[in-house]
C-alpha cells in the first residue's frame, strides 16, 4: 500500500470517527436541550458540517467535475439555511405559503 | 426531491407546536444507532472504492460485505422502532408531525431497502471480477447512490430527532 493511499484511507477514517463524534452529540442534545434559537443553530450548523465531509471525504467530489459538486454543496447551504429561516421567519413563511 | 426537502420545514412552519412536541416521542437512540449504521456502511463503502483502486479485490469485498450488513441492521432497527410507535398507538394519521416523520422516514427505509440488493449486487461483481483499478465505474456509481441516501438520513435525523 504506498503513502499516498494510506494518507486516504485514514483520512476516511479520521472523517468517519468525526462524524460518529458529531451523531452522539446530537443525540445526546435531542434528549437534554430545551427547544430555542441555540439547539436550531446547533442542528443547521451539524447537518452542514456533516453534508460537507460526506461530499468532500466519502463521495470524493472534492475533485470531481466544479458544478456537480456545487450542485450538492449547495443543498448543505440551503437547508441549514432553511432550518435557522423557520425558526426566525416561520409565521410569515407560513402566510407566505398558504393557500 | 426538493420538494420533499421543503416539506418538513413548511409543516414545521404552519404547525410550529407539533413540531416542537414530536422529536420528543421519537426514540432517540433507534435514531442515534441508524445514524451510526448509516455513517458507517458510507465509510465502508468509500473503503471499497479504496480498496478496489488499488486491485484488491478480497479486500473490496470485505469491505462491502461491512456496508451490507450496516444496511441490514438499519432495516432491522428501523422496523424494531416502527413496531414500537404502532404499540404505542402512534402512526402516520397521528398528527402533522408523524404524518411528515413517516413519510421521509418510511421513503428513505425503501432507498435503503434498494441500496442494499445493490450492495449484493456489486459484491456478485466484484466476486466476479469485473471491476479492476482501470475500470470500476459500476461500483463507483453504487458508492455514489449509497452516498447519496447517507446524506439524505443526515438530514432527517437532527430535523425529526433533535430539532424541537
Amino acid at each position: 500500500m504506498s503513502g499516498i493511499e494510506m494518507s486516504h484511507d485514514r483520512k476516511l477514517t479520521f472523517a468517519w470517527l468525526f462524524l460518529l463524534v458529531l451523531t452522539l452529540g446530537g443525540g445526546y442534545l435531542g434528549e437534554t436541550a430545551e427547544p430555542g434559537m441555540a439547539i436550531t443553530l446547533i442542528v443547521a450548523a451539524v447537518i452542514a458540517i456533516k453534508g460537507r465531509m460526506v461530499i468532500n471525504h466519502f463521495m470524493e467530489l472534492r475533485d470531481a467535475n466544479q458544478r456537480i459538486r456545487r450542485l450538492v454543496t449547495a443543498y448543505f447551504y440551503v437547508l441549514p439555511a432553511m432550518v435557522i429561516a423557520v425558526d426566525l421567519f416561520g409565521p410569515w413563511l407560513s402566510r407566505l405559503t398558504s393557500i | 426531491m426538493a420538494l420533499a426537502t421543503a416539506l418538513p420545514f413548511l409543516a414545521r412552519a404552519h404547525h410550529p407546536e407539533a413540531f416542537h412536541e414530536g422529536p420528543r416521542r421519537l426514540a432517540t437512540s433507534a435514531g442515534v444507532v441508524n445514524t451510526v449504521l448509516m455513517l458507517t456502511s458510507s465509510y465502508f463503502v468509500a473503503r471499497s472504492m479504496s480498496a478496489i483502486r488499488r486491485n484488491r479485490q478480497r479486500q473490496t469485498l470485505y469491505w462491502l460485505a461491512g456496508a451490507l450488513l450496516c444496511g441490514i441492521g438499519y432495516l432491522v432497527v428501523k422496523s424494531i422502532e416502527f413496531a414500537w410507535y404502532s404499540e404505542l398507538g402512534i402512526n402516520g394519521s397521528t398528527g402533522i408531525f408523524f404524518t411528515t416523520y413517516y413519510y421521509l422516514a418510511f421513503n428513505h427505509l425503501v432507498h435503503v431497502g434498494w441500496g442494499s440488493l445493490g450492495i449484493l449486487w456489486v459484491m456478485v461483481r466484484t466476486w466476479a471480477g469485473a471491476y479492476s483499478p482501470e475500470d470500476h465505474e459500476g461500483l463507483e456509481a453504487f458508492a455514489c447512490y449509497w452516498h447519496t441516501i447517507d446524506l439524505a438520513w443526515l438530514i432527517i435525523f437532527p430535523i425529526a430527532y433533535v430539532w424541537h
